[in-house]
């Protein structure tokens, strides 16, 4: 079978690699000023050839490089994790502002976390060289419940009903919300006495 | 929903009266005829008030009383008091007694004291408040707007007091009063705290309502009028 990236994978990877330099220099800089590391984890991955090919047939669009690269936007994906809910918007401000990397899509599910609880703020980019980037932001403790809620979200309850497990896993994700704000708050009152 | 009264009265014509008109009401009615019936009721069942005479045979409702409370039950009781006596009244009332009547008394006043002792119960378990765009919900703890956070039972405790006293400042005394009930390590700066907790929560679920301080204390306040 051909490769759905149509032979750009090295490319790819390239543009990839690069914005991964760029975010670790802007993390070194911040790190600089405030005497805070902004970012706890940072993963970028190349959409495997199984999963595109598995979106390509779910969206409807024919499985080539044209709809892989300009039809679907997270062949490149980049999710960025930090430490306060401070750090995701000002890591968000220094990317929007980046020369080499034009802002597609913005979607703040923090502010406007979706049904289920989830949050994360969700930006696509297009590079110089014309690849897409889908960035995802979010704190360790949206990070925490994304991926517990990923490893329970196929489980079907052999007792009790789905309905009372989706709310209690909401419930979970409004509580670690409520605790993020209370970090940053303690965070900005610690901040405030140095100063 | 229907409310559930234990009726603890041992005059058989007065009970069977009072149960007629209880029903009549809606309520949903248990008659028990002594003191030691009554408590047999209370440790099986639970009920949302109690009708309780004071002058029963085997145990009397002053001793119904203090045994139910000091086994931890605390369903509303609203005692009925033969006498006139002062002493009678303050004894039911330091023992544990939300409320009396004394007897003779009229129909129409027993009810409104049943209702005021129900009424008092369902809404402390199942309040919303709101104000402007904040809703707080008591059951579930939960702060929302556009988005909806957990808070904390302080946190919650402290919102619940700015909402019902909207319009007007609360010292940080008052405050330390009626939230942390002069806790030993609640302090001013706690209440701070609690109070740019809360500011931050109401931001982010969206809110365009804050808390504002001045020289007369804290008060709730919508943003979008200061801007």
């Amino acid at each position: 079978m051909d490769d759905i990236y149509g032979g750009k994978r090295s490319d790819m990877e390239l543009v990839l690699n690069r914005f991964v330099q760029r975010i670790k220099e802007v993390r070194q800089s911040m790190a600089a000023e405030t005497d805070f590391d902004t970012i706890e984890h940072m993963l970028a991955r190349v959409k495997s050839e199984e999963s595109m090919r598995e979106k390509c047939r779910r969206k409807g669009l024919p499985e080539t490089a044209e709809s892989a690269l300009t039809k679907i936007y997270d062949a490149l994906g980049v999710r960025i994790v930090c430490s306060f809910l401070s750090d995701v918007y000002d890591i968000r401000d220094h990317i929007a502002a980046e020369p080499d990397y034009e802002v597609v899509e913005e979607r703040d599910y923090i502010r406007n976390a979706k049904p289920n609880g989830y949050r994360s703020y969700h930006m696509i980019l297009r590079s110089v060289e014309g690849y897409y980037i889908e960035i995802q932001l979010r704190t360790i403790s949206m990070d925490t419940w994304a991926a517990l809620e990923h490893h329970l979200r196929y489980k079907k309850p052999h007792v009790g009903n789905q309905k009372l497990i989706v709310q209690e896993l909401k419930r979970c994700a409004d509580e670690l919300a409520s605790t993020d704000v209370s970090m940053q708050t303690i965070r900005d009152m610690l901040l405030a006495e140095e100063s | 929903m229907t409310a559930r009264l234990l009726l603890a009265e041992d005059t058989r014509d007065l009970n069977r009266a009072l149960t007629t008109v209880l029903e009549h009401e809606g309520y949903n009615v248990v008659s028990a005829y002594d003191g030691q019936e009554a408590l047999d009721y209370l440790s099986s069942e639970v009920f949302d008030a109690l009708v309780l005479d004071i002058m029963m045979p085997k145990k009397d409702g002053l001793q119904v009383l203090s045994e139910m409370r000091a086994a931890g039950n605390y369903t509303p009781v609203l005692l009925l008091t033969a006498k006139a006596e002062v002493d009678d009244r303050v004894a039911g009332l330091d023992a544990g007694a939300d409320d009396y009547l004394t007897k003779p008394f009229a129909m129409k006043e027993l009810l409104a004291r049943v209702r005021s002792m129900t009424r008092r119960h369902d809404d402390y378990a199942k309040q919303r408040v709101a104000f402007e765009d904040v809703l707080l919900d008591a059951q579930t703890f939960e702060l929302s707007a556009a988005n909806t956070v957990r808070l904390s039972v302080r946190e919650f405790e402290l919102m619940q007091t700015l909402v019902s006293h909207a319009s007007r400042p609360l010292t940080v005394d008052y405050l330390l009063d009626s939230v942390w009930r002069q806790e030993d390590d609640a302090q001013e700066d706690t209440v701070q705290l609690y109070v740019s907790y809360l500011r931050g929560k109401l931001k982010w679920v969206g809110s365009h309502v804050t808390i504002q301080k001045s020289d007369e204390g804290f008060c709730l306040a919508n943003d979008k009028t200061e801007l």
